[in-house]
C-alpha cells in the first residue's frame, strides 16, 4: 500500500464534506478500503477516525475487505423478488459456499445483493462484473459460473504454458 | 462553443440544430436506456454505424442515441422518422435488412414490428402501440427526442426556454405562485405541494440557500428517476435552475445513486455542458442570477432517500435521519435553508412554466394534478415505464396499458409505493391512482413502483421480503425501527415456517403499530405498511399458514413439497440431470423426488417441459 | 436563540408550565415533576431521540403528531399530551422490546415496570448493549475524545472503537462505563441466558405512588444516572 497513491486520489479535496466522494474513489481503485487509507483520509480531511470508520461501515458501496476477482451482484428488488431472485441468490451462495458480501476462499468470487438496480422490467437481474444478465434462472446462473471457472483455469494454463516456453 | 449571453443566442442555437436535422433524410432513434442496454442495444448501435458507413449513408441518416423509451420488455427499441416506424427486439443481424428496406427505401420489415397480443395484429407506428396509446407522456416522451449528452438537442426541443422566460422577467414570487397554482406535488412519495415548499424555503432566513435533486431512487421496483436522469438530464437541470431562481438559492446538488452509473455519467456530462454554455455559473443569460450544481454519488443506503439523511450524507457523514421538528426548508444542508425535490418533480417544472399552471392543473383529478410515471413490473405482460394522468384507475393501468397477467394466472394484487407502501387487492382495482385514495387503502403512491402479483405470489412472503429489506436498510438509530422490525420479522419467520400462532399474529400487529407511531423518521413510520396492508387484505393467507400450515402460493419453503405427477411424467430424465442436490430419483420408468434431499430450489420445475412437477 | 433569556408558556398534560426558550419538552416536564420515561436522554448531553420512550403527542392546529419530547423544543402556546392512551400503549410496547432485548439491567427492568409491562411476549435476547448511545455521546460531547461511535447499519449497528482498537487519544475517563445502563444488574443479580424474566421488584413502590400525588416512586433508575427526581 502506497500512501502517496491515496494522496493523489484525495487530490485537492480537503473538506470534511468530501469524505464520501474520496472514499468512493479509493474503493474504486483499490477495490476495498485499506486501513492505512482510512487513517490517511482522516488525517488529510481532518475528520475524526471514528467518523471515517463509521462512514466506511455504513454505506454498501464500501468494503473493508478485498473483493474477489469477479463481483456477482444479485438484484433483490421487488420485481426480481416476485420472479424468484431469492431462490437464485440462495442457489448461488450455496454453490459458492459463502454468505452475501463474502468472498470465496480462492478469492475468485464475491457475491453481493443489491436492493434494486432499476432494471425491473428484465428481472431477475444478475450483474456479473458490470454486465447485466436479464431473465436469469438457476440453471443459467450455474452455467455462467461454470463457464467462468473453466475460462479462468483455461487462461491460467495458457499463461503457465507461455511461461514454460519462455 | 461560445457562451449563451441572452435569449436570442439560445434561439439561434435551436434554429441551427433544427436546420441541421431537416437536412437529414431520416433519423433513426435507438433506445440506449439501461433496459435496452441489458438487452444488447450496444451491439445494435455498433452495427448500425458500421452498416451506414459501409453504405455511405452517414451524411444522410442521423442516429440518435436516447434514454429509456419505457417499453423495456420489448427492447432493444428503434424508431425511424419520418413515419414513426417502431421496431422492437432488434438484433444486430437485422441491421442490413432494416437499412436496405426502411432506410434506403420506405418499406417495412414486417417481422420486427410489435405484435399486439390481444388482437394478433402487427402495429407499424409507435404511437399506435397499445402500451403507448393510453399514456400521456409529457415528461417521459421527451426522452426519445433528445440525445441526453447533447445539450443543443435539448435546446432545439424548446429546452431552457422556460428558464429564459422567467429569468429577470418574472419575479420569483410569481414563479412560486405559478407552481402553487399548477397543483404540482412531490413525486418522491410524500406528495407535499411543491410550490408551498419553495415558498417556505424562500421565506426562511439565512444564506446561502440550497436546492437538492433527490436521485437516490432506492425503492425497489421503481426506476423512473433513473430513466429521466439518464435520458433527459437537462430537464432536471432546468427545473432546478427555475426552482433556485424562485427560492433564491445559489447552489445545488444532485444526489444520485452510485448503482446507476449511466445516470451519474449523464448528469455529470449535462452539468459540464450547461457550464460550458453559461447556463450554469455566474450571471446566467446575462442576468444577475448565479447558480451552480454539484453531482454527489450516493453510497448505497436506502435511508439516504429520506431528506435529512440525504443531507447528512451530502455533508460527508453517515446517513442517519434527524428529527424533523425543524424543517429542512429552514435548516437543511449545513444548517442552511434547503429545498429538496425528487427528479420527476424537477423535470415537471419547465413544462409548467412553458405551458402554464392551468394546462398542468387540467390533467389529473381532485388534489392530484398532472401526470405521474409508474414502473409497471412483476407478473405483467408489458413491463416498463408508463406515464398517465393521475386519477386513472389501477385497473386501467394494469390491464389497458400493462396488458394483464404475463403468466395466465389471475392477478391478485399490486404492490405500490415500495417498502413504504402496501398491497392493494384485486377487488379494489377500481381505485383511482392518486395520493389520497392510495393512502386510504393502506398504501401510497410513493415514487411510483407498481409490482403486479399473481396467484403464485405469497403475500406473507411479500411482507417478509419488505421487512427483510427494511431491516437491512434501516439505519438502526432508533429502538422501534431497529428492534421492532426485527421482532416483526421473527414472528413472520415463525409463520412462514409453520410455527405461527394467533397470539403471535396479535403481537405482530401491536409491534407494527408501535413502529409506525414511534419511529424517528419516515422510513420507520411507514415500514409496517406492507405487513399491515397484507394483514388487512389477505388475512386468509396468514390463516392458511398459521392454522393449516400451508402456503397457498407454494412459495414458503418450509411449507411446500415438490412432487412429480406420475401421469404427466414422460421419463425423459431432464430433472434428474438438472437437480444439483441429487434429490430426483428414478422410480421405474418415471421419476420421483426424495424430500429429505430436496432443497426446494425449483430447478427441476423450470426444467420440466411437461409441467409434471408441482409445488404444494 | 437571540441571546435574551425568553420564557415561553406551554401546556403539558393540561398543566401550564414555563420554560426558557431552547429547553426541550422532556426537560421541562421533568422539572415540573411530570414523569416521562426515558433512557437515552441525559441532562448534559445533546438530545438524540434514540430510545423513543419519551414520545408525546404534540397537538398543533387540531392535528396531533407523535414525536420524541427530548428533541422537541418548547414553543409559546404549545400543547403537549404525554400520557394519552395511544402514547401509553406504544411506550409500553417499546419498553417491552427493550427489556426483551436486554433484561440484564436494573434501569431497563425498572423502565419496563414503570411503563406497565406485565409480561414479555418476545423471546429474550439478553444482549449486552441496547445502543442508547450515552457512552458515545459522553465521549464525543463532554470529553471531545471521539474514541467511540456507532458503527454499522441496521442490525449490524454497534458501539465500536475506531478500526476496533483503542486510540491513543482515549482519555480513559471511564465515563462510557459510568453512564452505561447495563452496568447495574437487576436486584436479584445477573440473569443467565435462557433464564431471563421480568424482575418487577420495583412494582410495590409504583402502586403506592399512584395513590399519593406528587410522589417520586424512587425507582432506583436514578442510581448513577442523575435522575432529576432523585435530587429533590
Amino acid at each position: 500500500m502506497r500512501v502517496s497513491g491515496i494522496k493523489t486520489l484525495i487530490k485537492s479535496r480537503k473538506s470534511p464534506t468530501d469524505l464520501i466522494e474520496v472514499l468512493q474513489d479509493i474503493q474504486a481503485s483499490y477495490n476495498y478500503l485499506p486501513e492505512e487509507a482510512l487513517r490517511k483520509v482522516s488525517e488529510e480531511l481532518k475528520v475524526p477516525l471514528i467518523e471515517v470508520f463509521r462512514v466506511a461501515n455504513f454505506y454498501k458501496a464500501f468494503s473493508l475487505n478485498p473483493r474477489g476477482k469477479h463481483l456477482i451482484t444479485v438484484c433483490m428488488g421487488t420485481a426480481c423478488h416476485v420472479r424468484g431472485s431469492r431462490r437464485l441468490a440462495d442457489e448461488l451462495l450455496g454453490m459458492l459456499k459463502i454468505k452475501p458480501g463474502q468472498t470465496t476462499a480462492d478469492g475468485k468470487f464475491t457475491v453481493e445483493t443489491v436492493n434494486c438496480l432499476g432494471a425491473c422490467a428484465l428481472g431477475p437481474i444478475v450483474v456479473l462484473d458490470g454486465k447485466y444478465h436479464k431473465h436469469m434462472d438457476a440453471s443459467k446462473l450455474r452455467n455462467l459460473i461454470q463457464n467462468l471457472r473453466v475460462k479462468q483455469t483455461g487462461k491460467g494454463n495458457a499463461k503457465n504454458k507461455k511461461r514454460l516456453r519462455s | 462553443m461560445p457562451k449563451i449571453k441572452n435569449v436570442s443566442d439560445l434561439e439561434k442555437l435551436a434554429l441551427r440544430r433544427k436546420k441541421e436535422n431537416s437536412a437529414y433524410k431520416k433519423i433513426i432513434t435507438v433506445c440506449a436506456g439501461t433496459g435496452c442496454s441489458a438487452s444488447g442495444c450496444g451491439d445494435v448501435l455498433k452495427w448500425l454505424r458500421v452498416e451506414l458507413s459501409r453504405k455511405k449513408l452517414t451524411r444522410k441518416i442521423k442516429i440518435r442515441t436516447t434514454g429509456c423509451h419505457g417499453f423495456c420488455e420489448q427492447g432493444p427499441l428503434m424508431v425511424i422518422e419520418p413515419g414513426n416506424i417502431f421496431y422492437c427486439q432488434v438484433n444486430p443481424n437485422d441491421i442490413p435488412e432494416i437499412i436496405s428496406e426502411s432506410i434506403a427505401s420506405d418499406k417495412i420489415v414486417e417481422r420486427l414490428l410489435y405484435k399486439d397480443p390481444a388482437t394478433g395484429h402487427k402495429v407499424i407506428r409507435e404511437k399506435d402501440v397499445p402500451f403507448y396509446k393510453s399514456q400521456d407522456r409529457t415528461v417521459l416522451g421527451q426522452n426519445k427526442l433528445v440525445d441526453p449528452c447533447d445539450i443543443i438537442d435539448y435546446i432545439s426541443n424548446g429546452g431552457y426556454s422556460a428558464l429564459a422566460k422567467v429569468l429577470g422577467k418574472v419575479n420569483p414570487e410569481t414563479v412560486i405562485e405559478e407552481v402553487k397554482e399548477s397543483g404540482l406535488r412531490g413525486r418522491g412519495g410524500g406528495g407535499f405541494p411543491t410550490g408551498k415548499k419553495w415558498e417556505y424555503c424562500r421565506r426562511a432566513e439565512g444564506t446561502p440557500k440550497y436546492v437538492i435533486c433527490n436521485a437516490d431512487e432506492g425503492d425497489p421496483g421503481a426506476y423512473m428517476d433513473r430513466s429521466i436522469l439518464e435520458g433527459n438530464p437537462h430537464a432536471v437541470l432546468e427545473g432546478m435552475l427555475i426552482g433556485a431562481y424562485a427560492i433564491g438559492a445559489s447552489h445545488g446538488f444532485i444526489y444520485v445513486r452510485n448503482e446507476y452509473p449511466l445516470a451519474v455519467q449523464h448528469s455529470r456530462e449535462a452539468v459540464r455542458e450547461a457550464e460550458d454554455l453559461g447556463l450554469l455559473g455566474k450571471n446566467i443569460l446575462g442576468k444577475s442570477f448565479s447558480f451552480d450544481i454539484k453531482i454527489a454519488r450516493g453510497g448505497g443506503a436506502f435511508v439516504c432517500g429520506e431528506s435529512t439523511a440525504l443531507m447528512a450524507s451530502l455533508e460527508g457523514k453517515v446517513g442517519e435521519p434527524r428529527p424533523k421538528d425543524i424543517h429542512t426548508t429552514d435548516r437543511g444542508f449545513m444548517d442552511f435553508p434547503t429545498n429538496l425535490n425528487n427528479v420527476e418533480t424537477w423535470a415537471n417544472v419547465p413544462s409548467i412554466i412553458n405551458r402554464g399552471a392551468a394546462w398542468f392543473a387540467g390533467k389529473g383529478k381532485g388534489k392530484s394534478k398532472g401526470t405521474k410515471i409508474f414502473a409497471l413490473t412483476g407478473k405483467i405482460k408489458n413491463t416498463g415505464l408508463v406515464e398517465v394522468p393521475m386519477g386513472l384507475s389501477i385497473r386501467e393501468v394494469i390491464y389497458d396499458i400493462g396488458g394483464g397477467s404475463s403468466t395466465g394466472k389471475r392477478i391478485k394484487a399490486v404492490q405500490t409505493g415500495g417498502p413504504s407502501g402496501g398491497c392493494i387487492p384485486e377487488r379494489l382495482f377500481d381505485l383511482e391512482v392518486d395520493f389520497e385514495a392510495l393512502s386510504n387503502a393502506g398504501s401510497m403512491v410513493g415514487s411510483g413502483g407498481m409490482v403486479v402479483m399473481d396467484e403464485s405470489t405469497c403475500m406473507v412472503d411479500v411482507a417478509k421480503y419488505f421487512l427483510s429489506f427494511l431491516i437491512d436498510e434501516s439505519c438502526g438509530k432508533c429502538v422501534p425501527c431497529r428492534i421492532g422490525l426485527s421482532r416483526m420479522l421473527e414472528i413472520i419467520n415463525d409463520i412462514t415456517s409453520g410455527n405461527g400462532t394467533e397470539d403471535k399474529l396479535n403481537l405482530l400487529r401491536d409491534t407494527a403499530q408501535t413502529v409506525s407511531i414511534a419511529s424517528l423518521c419516515a422510513l420507520g413510520k411507514t415500514a409496517p405498511n406492507p405487513v399491515l396492508s397484507t394483514l388487512e387484505h389477505f388475512r386468509e393467507e396468514y390463516d392458511a399458514h398459521i392454522k393449516e400450515k400451508r402456503c397457498p402460493a407454494g412459495v414458503c419453503k418450509a411449507l411446500v413439497r415438490y412432487r412429480i405427477d406420475k401421469k404427466k411424467c414422460k421419463g425423459c430424465g431432464a430433472c434428474l440431470k438438472a437437480c444439483p442436490h441429487g434429490a430426483v430419483v428414478k422410480k421405474g420408468s418415471i421419476y420421483g423426488i426424495n424430500n429429505a434431499a430436496c432443497q426446494k430450489c425449483g430447478i427441476c420445475k423450470e426444467t420440466c417441459k411437461f409441467c409434471a412437477i408441482t409445488v404444494a | 436563540m437571540n441571546g435574551t433569556n425568553r420564557y415561553v408558556t406551554l401546556k403539558i398534560d393540561g398543566a401550564i408550565v414555563h420554560a426558557m426558550a431552547g429547553t426541550s419538552v422532556l426537560d421541562t416536564a421533568l422539572s415540573y415533576g411530570i414523569c416521562i420515561p426515558h433512557l437515552c436522554h441525559m441532562k448534559d448531553l445533546m438530545p438524540a431521540g434514540l430510545c423513543r420512550l419519551c414520545i408525546v403527542e404534540h397537538v398543533k392546529n387540531g392535528k396531533s403528531k407523535v414525536t420524541a419530547s427530548c428533541t422537541l423544543e418548547v414553543e409559546e402556546g404549545m400543547v403537549i399530551l404525554a400520557h394519552t392512551e395511544k402514547i401509553l400503549k406504544a411506550r409500553k410496547n417499546i419498553a417491552e422490546m427493550l427489556v426483551a432485548e436486554a433484561p440484564n439491567s436494573r434501569a431497563i427492568q425498572d423502565i419496563a415496570v414503570r411503563c406497565g409491562v406485565k409480561n414479555v411476549r418476545y423471546p429474550f435476547r439478553n444482549k449486552a448493549c441496547v445502543l442508547c448511545g450515552r457512552c458515545v455521546r459522553a465521549c464525543g460531547e463532554i470529553w471531545r475524545s471521539k474514541s467511540l461511535g456507532f458503527v454499522g447499519r441496521g442490525s449490524e449497528r454497534r458501539v465500536a472503537l475506531p478500526l476496533n482498537e483503542r486510540p491513543e487519544y482515549c482519555k480513559k475517563c471511564n465515563a462510557c462505563i459510568d453512564l452505561c445502563p447495563m452496568t447495574i444488574t437487576p436486584c436479584p443479580g445477573p440473569m443467565k441466558k435462557g433464564e431471563e424474566y421480568l424482575c418487577g421488584l420495583c412494582e410495590s413502590q409504583l402502586s403506592m405512588a399512584k395513590d399519593i400525588e406528587d410522589t417520586c416512586v424512587s425507582c432506583r433508575l436514578g442510581d448513577g444516572f442523575d435522575c432529576v427526581r432523585k435530587r429533590s
